[in-house]
C-alpha cells in the first residue's frame, strides 16, 4: 500500500467571467452557497440540498441571459445592484473533482483547451483556492490554509515546472536551482551542494554558471526540472512542460522525468502531447471541468 | 545582494537617471545645508558670546553700524546697580563699508580689556600670543583673515594704511572672531578717528572715542533687565541684552534656513518620486519573475526585502555621489573665498551623516509602495504573462 501524497475531494472552482465591480462579491456568494450545499449534504438535509441546487441551477441559467439582474439578486442578495456592464457568465472550471495521487505516481492530465487541466493543477499546487471541496497534502487538510504558511509548503513540498521554463533571467543555472532552498532558509554552502547535485542529476553538471539565455530550450527546461526537484518535494507539477520543445528535446526531457520517477519522485503533468502521455503511468482525461476517465498505462506498469 | 545589484543595472540608463535624481537632491541638500550650518554655528557662537553681557551703543546706531560715544559715559554706566564691569570698545570695519559680505563682515576691534576677567567666551591662540591692552602697534588675527592679510607671527602687515606687527593668530572659533582683527583701544581709536568726517575729526580727540561699551552683569543679575535699567539711567545710549541680539538674528536666519531647506526638500521630493516611478516600472517588468519566485516558495518578507533593498541602494548611491559632489563644491568655493576672509560653507559631520542616512531612508520609503505591489502579485496570473 503506497501512501497518498495529495488528495482532492469534491473540488469545484467557479469563476464569474466578464463582470467587474461585483464579481468578487458574487463569487463569495457562490462560495457560500457551495458551502451550505456541502453542509447540507453532510447532514443529509434533503430539503436544503434541493433548495441550494435549485438556486445554483437558476443562477447558472440566468447569469448570462437577459434576466441577469434577477440572477444577481438570487446569488448575492439584495445588496448588490447590478449594472448592464457587470453582466457576466458563471464558468465551472472544475466540477466536483475527486482525485488521489500516490507516492511514485507519474500522471498525465490530458484534455481539450478549457477542460480545466490547468485549473486542476493550480488547485493541486495550492496556487489557487477552490470554491468548494477539500485538498489534502500528506494527509493534512490544506484547504483554506493561511496564506502566510503557503510559501513554506511550496518551497518544501511542491515543485513546479512550467511551459515557458520560467527561469529568472538575471540568475545563473545554479542560482535558479538554489532559489527554493534559499526561501526554505537553507545555508549557502548546503544549498550550493544540493543544487549542484540536482543539476548533475539532470545532466547539466557542466553548465552551472550559465545564464538562462546561454542555454537551449531543452537545457532551460532541465534547469527548471532541477529546480523543481532540488528540495525533494512530495510532488512535482508540470504545466505543458514540453510545450515549447521540439520532438527530440521532448523525448530527452520525458526520459529524464521517467528516470527521476524511477527514483521515487512523484509527478503530475498537464499536456497536450500524446507522446508525453504515453510515457506516464496513468492518464487522466478531462472534459468540461470533470474527470472523464482514468486510465492505467499497461506498458508502464 | 549581488543579484539585487545585477537587477538594478539590468536597465542601466533608467537606474542611472534615477540615481542622478537623488544625486541632485542630496547635492542641493549638502550645499544648501552647509550654508545654513555655517550661519547656525555663527549664530550659536554669537548667542554664546552675548549671553551674559549688555552692549551699550549710541542711541542712533545699530548693531553693526557705529556712531561715536564718549569714553566718559563709562563712568555713568558703572554707577548703574548690577553692573560688574564696563569695557570700552572701538569696532571698525576692516574693508570699506560698501564691499559685499556674507554673515558678519571682517572687523577691527580694540578694547581697554576691563571686561577680560569676567569674559566667559575664551579665545585660544593658534600661534603667537594675545594682544594686551598696552600692546600698541601689535595685532592678533582671526583664522579666516590670515590669507587675506597675508599674516604670519612676527611679520609686519598694513591695516587701513597703518603698519602693525602680528603678535598672534587666533584658533578657529567658527564664529565672529574668525573674521576679526584685535588690537589695542588706542590704535583702534586712531583708525576710527581717521574714518570720521573731517569736520568732526577736528572737534574730537581720538582718545575719547568709543563705538560701544560691553557691560558685564554681576552674578545673578539678568542682563536683559540690566539693559533696560541702563537705558533708563544713562542718557543718549541704547542697550542691547542677549534677548534683543537673539531676536535680531533669529528672524534673519530663520527665513534663510527655511528657504535653503525648502529648496533641498523639493529636490528630494522629486528624487523620491522618481524612485517610486523606477521601482514601479521594474516591478511591472519583472511580474513574471516575481510569480516564479513566489511559486518556488518566496515569502512576502523575501520579496519585500529584495525590492526595498534595491530602492534603498538607489538612494544610497544617489546620496553618496550627491554628497561627494556637494563636498567638492563646498571645498572649492570655500578655498576660493578664503582669500577674502569670508567662507560661506560649513559641511559638518552631522549634516553629512544626515544627508546619507536620509537618502537611504528616502529610497526605502519610496520603495514601499512598489514593493507592496510586488508582494500582491497573483502567482497564476503572473506566470501566464509573456
Amino acid at each position: 500500500m503506497t501512501e497518498t501524497v495529495l488528495k482532492l475531494r469534491n473540488i469545484s472552482k467557479t469563476y464569474i467571467v466578464g463582470t467587474r465591480r461585483n464579481a468578487l462579491k458574487a463569487q463569495k456568494a457562490i462560495q457560500k452557497l457551495h458551502k451550505n450545499y456541502e453542509d447540507a449534504c453532510e447532514k443529509e438535509d434533503k430539503d436544503c440540498i434541493r433548495r441550494n441546487e435549485k438556486i445554483l441551477d437558476k443562477a447558472q441559467d440566468l447569469f448570462s441571459k437577459e434576466k441577469y439582474e434577477e440572477s444577481y439578486k438570487v446569488i448575492a442578495g439584495k445588496s448588490i445592484k447590478p449594472r448592464p456592464k457587470d453582466r457576466g457568465a458563471v464558468v465551472h472550471a472544475l466540477d466536483n473533482v475527486t482525485l488521489e495521487i500516490k507516492k511514485g505516481d507519474l500522471i498525465a492530465v490530458v484534455g481539450p483547451s478549457g477542460s480545466g487541466k490547468s485549473t486542476l493543477l493550480n488547485m493541486l499546487g495550492l496556487l489557487d483556492e477552490p470554491t468548494a471541496g477539500q485538498i489534502f497534502l500528506n494527509n493534512k487538510n490544506v484547504t483554506g490554509i493561511k496564506k502566510k504558511r503557503l510559501p513554506t509548503i511550496r518551497s518544501n513540498d511542491l515543485g513546479f515546472v512550467f511551459q515557458s521554463f520560467n527561469l529568472v533571467p538575471s540568475l545563473t543555472a545554479l542560482e535558479n536551482t538554489m532559489l527554493p532552498l534559499k526561501y526554505a532558509g537553507i545555508s549557502m554552502a548546503k544549498r550550493k551542494k544540493m543544487a549542484k547535485e540536482a543539476l548533475t542529476l539532470v545532466g547539466l553538471g557542466d553548465r552551472l554558471n550559465h545564464s538562462p539565455n546561454e542555454l537551449s530550450g531543452g537545457q532551460s527546461q532541465r534547469v527548471a526540472i532541477a529546480r523543481s526537484i532540488v528540495s525533494e518535494p512530495a510532488i512535482v507539477f508540470g504545466d505543458e512542460l514540453t510545450g515549447e520543445l521540439d520532438t527530440k528535446m521532448t523525448h530527452e526531457v520525458m526520459e529524464l522525468i521517467g528516470k527521476l520517477n524511477n527514483k521515487g519522485q512523484t509527478f503530475i503533468i498537464v499536456t497536450h502531447n500524446p507522446e508525453v502521455a504515453k510515457v506516464c503511468k496513468q492518464i487522466i482525461y478531462m472534459k468540461d471541468g470533470k474527470i472523464e476517465k482514468e486510465e492505467r498505462n499497461k506498458e508502464k506498469r | 545582494m549581488l543579484e539585487i545589484l545585477r537587477n538594478m543595472f539590468r536597465r542601466k540608463t533608467r537606474t542611472i537617471l534615477t540615481i542622478s535624481g537623488i544625486t541632485i537632491g542630496i547635492f542641493a541638500f549638502v550645499v544648501m545645508g552647509s550654508m545654513a550650518e555655517k550661519i547656525n554655528v555663527l549664530v550659536s557662537g554669537g548667542t554664546k558670546y552675548y549671553k551674559d553681557k549688555v552692549i551699550v551703543s549710541d542711541k542712533s546706531g545699530g548693531t553693526f553700524m557705529t556712531s561715536p560715544l564718549s569714553i566718559n559715559k563709562a563712568k555713568d554706566i558703572e554707577k548703574v546697580i548690577g553692573v560688574q564691569a564696563v569695557q570700552a570698545d572701538v569696532t571698525v570695519l576692516l574693508d570699506n563699508a560698501d564691499s559685499m559680505s556674507f554673515g558678519i563682515p571682517p572687523m577691527i576691534i580694540g578694547s581697554d580689556g576691563k571686561g577680560e576677567p569676567y569674559e566667559s567666551f575664551k579665545i585660544d591662540m593658534a600661534k603667537g600670543e594675545k594682544v594686551t591692552p598696552t600692546d600698541n602697534g601689535k595685532v592678533m588675527i582671526g583664522s579666516d583673515l590670515v590669507k587675506k592679510l597675508n599674516a604670519e607671527v612676527g611679520k609686519k602687515i598694513k591695516i587701513k594704511g597703518k603698519e602693525f606687527e602680528v603678535k598672534g593668530i587666533m584658533a578657529k572659533t567658527l564664529t565672529a572672531p574668525d573674521n576679526e582683527v584685535y588690537t589695542t583701544l588706542r590704535d583702534t581709536q586712531e583708525i576710527y578717528h581717521d574714518t570720521l568726517p573731517i569736520v568732526i575729526q577736528s572737534q574730537v580727540k581720538p582718545e575719547v572715542l568709543v563705538t560701544d561699551f560691553t557691560v558685564y552683569a554681576k552674578k545673578g543679575v539678568d542682563p536683559d533687565a540690566l539693559a533696560t535699567k541702563i537705558d533708563k539711567e544713562v542718557t543718549n545710549v541704547k542697550s542691547q541684552g542677549p534677548k534683543s541680539f537673539q531676536d535680531q538674528i533669529a528672524s534673519a536666519t530663520g527665513i534663510l534656513n527655511s528657504i535653503l531647506f525648502g529648496i533641498a526638500a523639493i529636490s528630494l521630493l522629486v528624487g523620491g518620486l522618481s524612485i517610486i516611478n523606477t521601482m514601479t516600472m521594474s516591478i511591472a517588468e519583472r511580474t513574471k519573475e516575481i510569480g516564479i519566485k513566489k511559486a518556488v516558495g518566496a515569502k512576502t518578507r523575501n520579496i519585500m526585502t529584495e525590492y526595498l533593498t534595491e530602492a534603498g541602494l538607489i538612494g544610497l548611491f544617489g546620496g553618496v555621489i550627491g554628497w561627494i559632489l556637494g563636498a567638492l563644491v563646498v571645498f572649492f568655493i570655500n578655498r576660493a573665498m578664503e582669500a577674502s576672509g569670508n567662507t560661506i560653507f560649513l559641511l559638518s559631520t552631522r549634516l553629512s551623516v544626515f544627508a546619507i542616512v536620509f537618502s537611504v531612508i528616502l529610497g526605502i520609503v519610496a520603495g514601499i509602495y512598489p514593493a507592496y505591489h510586488a508582494v500582491r502579485i497573483n502567482i497564476v496570473k503572473a506566470l501566464r504573462e509573456e
